[in-house]
């Protein structure tokens, strides 16, 4: 057998070595039922309860955002996001959170926001004026 | 019945011609293609010519079209014919005209035109300079031209559509109400969404058409690797190769820096790379086509790996369609913060890349055979030897990027076969891609260190295994003491850091001793040294800068034991002309002013040494961007202090709510309690605030008092927000407003301005005691008296005439023939003077007037002046030019009755900014690291061009 082989042999082994290690980093989608039950980080796809309270007082502390989300089996809870509250945030349409439950809240370390395009919202208006 | 709607004012010919011409660029493509492939499987033969004609003939057509497509797509937008939907999404009449470039790429169809335009400017170069390789190549790129102008074709197939017309109208792709109007173009001008203002920027000028110039760039190694295996001429296809995959890696990696340029200087991202899909798919390609230009060296060399490099110019390309496919299906929606909007080409995308795809494993299989096979086995101390596994590093390096990349694909593919995978993004991303990563740039480092002291084609080891064993320990020692000192500037962290800092510093000093002792200062060995050396420079860089960036923006104070460990406070308030000493800077927010539709916040920091003196100084300027009407911020952009060794950066996180959006500024005032007060000039009033305190456990109330007293009136008062105009009647209260309790004292001046029948109001705040005063048409009334209850008396003067007045002393001194006066506007042809009158009165004060006397269209205006001080009111009514005699109405009025103002209490500051500030030591490592880079692509490029021998 030629070097080349045996090298390249011990290549695709580390390659698939890698890649399964790799995978073990892909994370699912969780809920707020699971992230009590799990003691670490997990995420969290939901949508913004805008009825419920959203707090954020930067002359207090501008690092102390709280809101309340409903995950994807409508369990509602409160986050708290130790950041500043981002721009146009009552406007999105799905948050995904990363962080974990601490007594009865969410802490996020970490906060994905999807905003609608601003196209959908002209034509919306558009739709909606009847001019 | 429905009748044809007869349209107004609508430019129909440019929507007809780009439909034409976006066809004829289609099914020239096409015509071209095939062509050339005729053209090609008859090489040698007497049709030959004939066929190439044809494609030439096909290709020139193509070219015109797209090029005519693309300039009339231009045209609409610069004349913003709105009827375009294209228009209507990316133009705006506020839009200067120097984004109509951005503007332009700012969506699919535009960004496609783009991608295209470079692959006829390219493709022409090969028409011209290609020789045998013409014929085959342009066969596969007008192949790639066909699917991506499929993309604009704007079609349709039963209910199937085809592309996306960029010139397709606006009604013909949106059926709304808007449309029954015959003349609805003259209302769609104020819809037009414009230029996202995240990309009024001139990044977004030279980003994109340098990427796509990139993205282009790698079809033509790729045309060549089919090309060479079509022909079966793999040794002539070496040289064309290696220049255009050096072309391409050159530029390609031009135009990722760029956008991590833009995203570290203008965006608010806080770096420069963050493992983005979008980012990783554009990276990919680039290591691949950095990959196959390392095979190609050593096939050019020596005669191995010419397969691996026609694997790896495909794969390139393969993967530049894959990231095309994923950026623009919408597929990346939930894991990528800049993705393109989701259009309906999913399919023709996928279609694009699996046709190349199976044309390029066609290929490579029948063509692949022919492939000479290497006589002798390699050393493992040979140059190609080591040149290969650094190949294969930058092999690995993609799978692992794409393995993660691609996590929404597998979502998809799953769907597809009825499961919900609901796979996501690792939780800790970055660290997810440096843990793998790091190990990437550790054999990177050790295999460009080495092989610069190996030789190709080893065949005598022995002779010269000792200079290689002296060359690379001595670099290795030099290396590792060079590691001890770095790591006493910055902070390294893991062991695999530490020797992957090891390896960076040890190819630098491998390269720097290949070109000053080992080697010689000639061709290739420039371009690798300047590209190797450059490597180990832009990792120390990222170390640098990446893993110990500092916030300077936590605030000590505000620690709660309840933050999670892995989480800093990465924001700071600052109230305005307040300093803050946080992490060695003294931090002062100084003040903001507004250019254009920018705002700019005046941050100083400051750094004082033991013996408190100032030893570092300076102004960062964040801004806040708002929309073309001032309702909102569109975007915060970050202001950077550059030093040699570090950078300072910062952008705005927050202002106070009614500040960044005039929505919220209305519910903060609409939910403020104003109370009417009235009171004397001069008579301070008592006003008792009950506020609830709800901090520290405690829940009680506490009465506030203020002493707020009227201390004047000022008639042309000056208010941030107001602009005076001709004939506005304004009114400003100056009060002053003690607060006890602190023994501090506070003035503030509301204003209010009526003008014709408007009135407009501007408030005043005492941001430290949360008190906000308003006026109303009350205080007008209180104080304006209506002209007919003045009783004026008339007086005839001249100049120097003295006179007396309800014991006032006045005095006409001269006139004024350039009047300056709150209500007057000067205007071209208008005649004024004004009458300088001098008022003294028995206490000894002294005041001015200057009423005025304008003509102004032949028509006199008398602008009155008073003295509210003393409540004095003269008017100017007449003059003599004969005589110099000028006729004045004066009258007295004083303030008698209390005026009335409004007052809330609870009020909400405005007058802070919150900060995000970080230091990135050693961030000039990552720029000089990367652009050595990409001149040593360069310089590789130019070299093999000139290189005509081999």
């Amino acid at each position: 057998m030629k070097k080349f082989h045996i090298i390249g042999i011990v290549m695709i082994l580390v390659a698939i070595a890698a890649l399964f290690m790799a995978s073990e980093d892909i994370a699912t989608y969780s809920t707020f039922a699971e992230a009590v039950k799990v003691n670490g980080k997990i995420k969290v796809a939901g949508q913004l309860v805008m009825e419920k309270e959203m707090y954020y007082d930067p002359e207090k502390d501008p690092n102390y955002f709280t809101f309340h989300i409903k995950d994807m089996e409508g369990t509602e809870k409160k986050v708290i996001l130790y950041g500043s509250k981002p721009q146009d945030f009552e406007m999105s349409e799905q948050i995904v959170l990363t962080g974990k439950m601490s007594g009865d809240d969410f802490v996020a370390t970490d906060m994905l926001t999807k905003c609608p395009s601003k196209y959908k919202e002209e034509e919306m208006f558009l739709k909606e004026s009847e001019i | 019945m429905t009748e044809e709607i007869q349209y107004i004012g609508e430019h129909l010919i440019f929507g007809k011609v780009g439909y034409f011409v976006i066809l004829l660029g289609f099914v020239s493509a096409l015509f071209s293609c095939i062509s050339y492939f005729f053209a090609t499987n008859k090489e040698g033969t007497s049709e030959f010519q004939s066929w190439k004609r044809l494609g030439r003939i096909g290709f020139t057509l193509h070219g015109v079209s797209i090029y005519t497509t693309i300039f009339l797509t231009f045209y609409i937008m610069i004349q913003k014919y709105y009827e375009y939907s294209y228009v209507f999404e990316h133009v705006s009449d506020d839009l200067p005209f120097k984004y109509i470039f951005s503007a332009f790429w700012e969506g699919q169809e535009g960004s496609f035109m783009l991608w295209m335009f470079w692959h006829i400017f390219l493709g022409a170069i090969i028409l011209i300079k290609g020789g045998k390789w013409e014929a085959p190549v342009l066969s596969v790129l007008m192949a790639i031209e066909v699917f991506i102008n499929s993309m604009i074709l704007g079609i349709h197939i039963g209910t199937y559509k085809i592309g996306a017309n960029p010139l397709a109208l606006f009604r013909d792709t949106a059926a709304i109400p808007l449309f029954n109007n015959e003349d609805y173009i003259t209302q769609l001008a104020q819809f037009a969404d414009g230029l996202n203002p995240l990309l009024q920027n001139y990044w977004m000028t030279i980003h994109p058409p340098t990427l796509f110039l990139g993205f282009a760039s790698t079809a033509i190694p790729f045309a060549f690797a089919i090309a060479g295996l079509w022909r079966k001429d793999h040794k002539a296809s070496l040289r064309p190769m290696l220049r255009w995959g050096l072309f391409s890696g050159a530029i390609l990696g031009t135009g990722i820096l760029m956008g991590g340029a833009w995203a570290y200087e203008a965006l608010s991202f806080g770096g420069y790379w963050a493992w983005d899909p979008v980012e990783n798919t554009s990276l990919v390609p680039w290591l691949l086509v950095v990959a196959g230009i390392h095979t190609n060296l050593i096939a050019k060399a020596t005669g191995y790996s010419i397969k691996s490099t026609y694997l790896f110019y495909i794969l390139t390309f393969i993967m530049i369609l894959y990231s095309t496919t994923l950026t623009r299906s919408g597929v990346l929606g939930d894991t990528s913060v800049h993705a393109f909007t989701e259009m309906g080409l999913e399919n023709q995308l996928l279609l694009f890349i699996i046709f190349f795809t199976l044309l390029s494993i066609v290929f490579m299989v029948t063509g692949g055979k022919s492939v000479p096979a290497p006589e002798k086995e390699e050393t493992i101390f040979s140059k190609e030897f080591w040149m290969f596994m650094g190949s294969m590093v930058l092999l690995f390096s993609g799978i692992l990027i794409t393995f993660t990349t691609s996590i929404p694909v597998y979502n998809k593919i799953a769907e597809v076969f009825g499961y919900d995978l609901g796979l996501t993004t690792p939780l800790e991303p970055i660290e997810h891609y440096n843990k793998y990563q790091v190990w990437i740039a550790i054999f990177i480092g050790l295999f460009s260190a080495f092989s610069q002291f190996l030789r190709y084609r080893e065949f005598n080891w022995k002779g010269h295994s000792k200079k290689f064993a002296i060359h690379a320990a001595i670099s290795m020692l030099i290396a590792g003491i060079l590691t001890y000192v770095t790591a006493l500037w910055i902070n390294v962290g893991i062991w695999q850091y530490y020797l992957m800092l090891f390896f960076a510093m040890f190819t630098i000093i491998a390269n720097i001793d290949m070109i000053t002792f080992f080697g010689k200062v000639k061709g290739m060995n420039i371009s690798s040294f300047t590209a190797h050396a450059g490597f180990g420079i832009m990792i120390i860089g990222i170390m640098a800068s990446g893993l110990n960036k500092q916030y300077i923006s936590t605030n000590p104070f505000a620690q709660r034991g309840l933050i999670p460990e892995d989480m800093i406070n990465q924001n700071v308030i600052l109230f305005e002309s307040d300093p803050m000493f946080i992490n060695g800077y003294q931090v002062t927010y100084e003040g903001d002013s507004i250019v254009d539709n920018t705002r700019y916040f005046k941050v100083n920091y400051q750094r004082i040494d033991k013996m408190g003196n100032r030893y570092e100084s300076f102004d960062l300027y964040p801004n806040a961007l708002y929309n073309a009407k001032f309702t909102k911020v569109a975007s915060f952009n970050p202001s950077t202090q550059h030093y040699l060794d570090r950078d300072i950066f910062s952008h705005i996180a927050g202002l106070p709510p009614g500040e960044a959006d005039i929505e919220d500024a209305k519910a903060k005032e609409d939910s403020l309690k104003y109370y009417s007060y009235s009171s004397l000039l001069n008579t301070p009033i008592e006003i008792l605030d009950t506020v609830r305190v709800t901090e520290f456990g405690f829940d009680t109330t506490v009465v506030k008092k203020f002493l707020v007293s009227i201390e004047g009136i000022n008639k042309s008062p000056v208010h941030h927000e107001y602009k005076p105009e001709m004939g506005d009647l304004a009114l400003g209260l100056k009060l002053k407003v003690d607060y006890p309790a602190d023994s501090t004292s506070y003035t503030a001046e509301p204003v209010i301005v009526l003008r014709g029948s408007l009135l407009f109001n501007y408030a005043a705040q005492i941001n430290d005691l949360a008190l906000k005063f308003k006026l109303n048409e009350k205080t007008l009334d209180a104080i304006f008296i209506p002209e007919a209850e003045l009783a004026y008396q008339t007086m005839d003067l001249k100049v120097g005439d003295e006179f007396n007045f309800n014991g006032y002393k006045i005095n006409f001194s001269n006139f004024e023939k350039d009047p300056v006066h709150s209500g007057y506007v000067k205007e071209e042809g208008d005649i004024a003077v004004a009458a300088v009158l001098n008022v003294n009165d028995t206490e000894g004060n002294n005041y001015s007037a200057q009423p005025i006397y304008l003509i102004r269209g032949n028509r006199p205006f008398v602008l009155k002046d008073e003295v509210s001080e003393v409540g004095l009111h003269f008017q100017f009514v007449k003059i003599d030019p004969a005589t110099g005699t000028v006729t004045l109405n004066i009258a007295q009025h004083t303030q008698q009755s209390a005026i009335p103002f409004l007052m809330a209490a609870n009020s909400y500051r405005d007058d802070y900014i919150v900060l995000e500030a970080i230091v990135f030591p050693g961030i000039n490592f990552f720029w000089l690291g990367t652009i050595m880079m990409m001149a040593g692509l360069f310089i590789g490029m130019f070299r093999s061009i000139r290189d005509k021998v081999t």
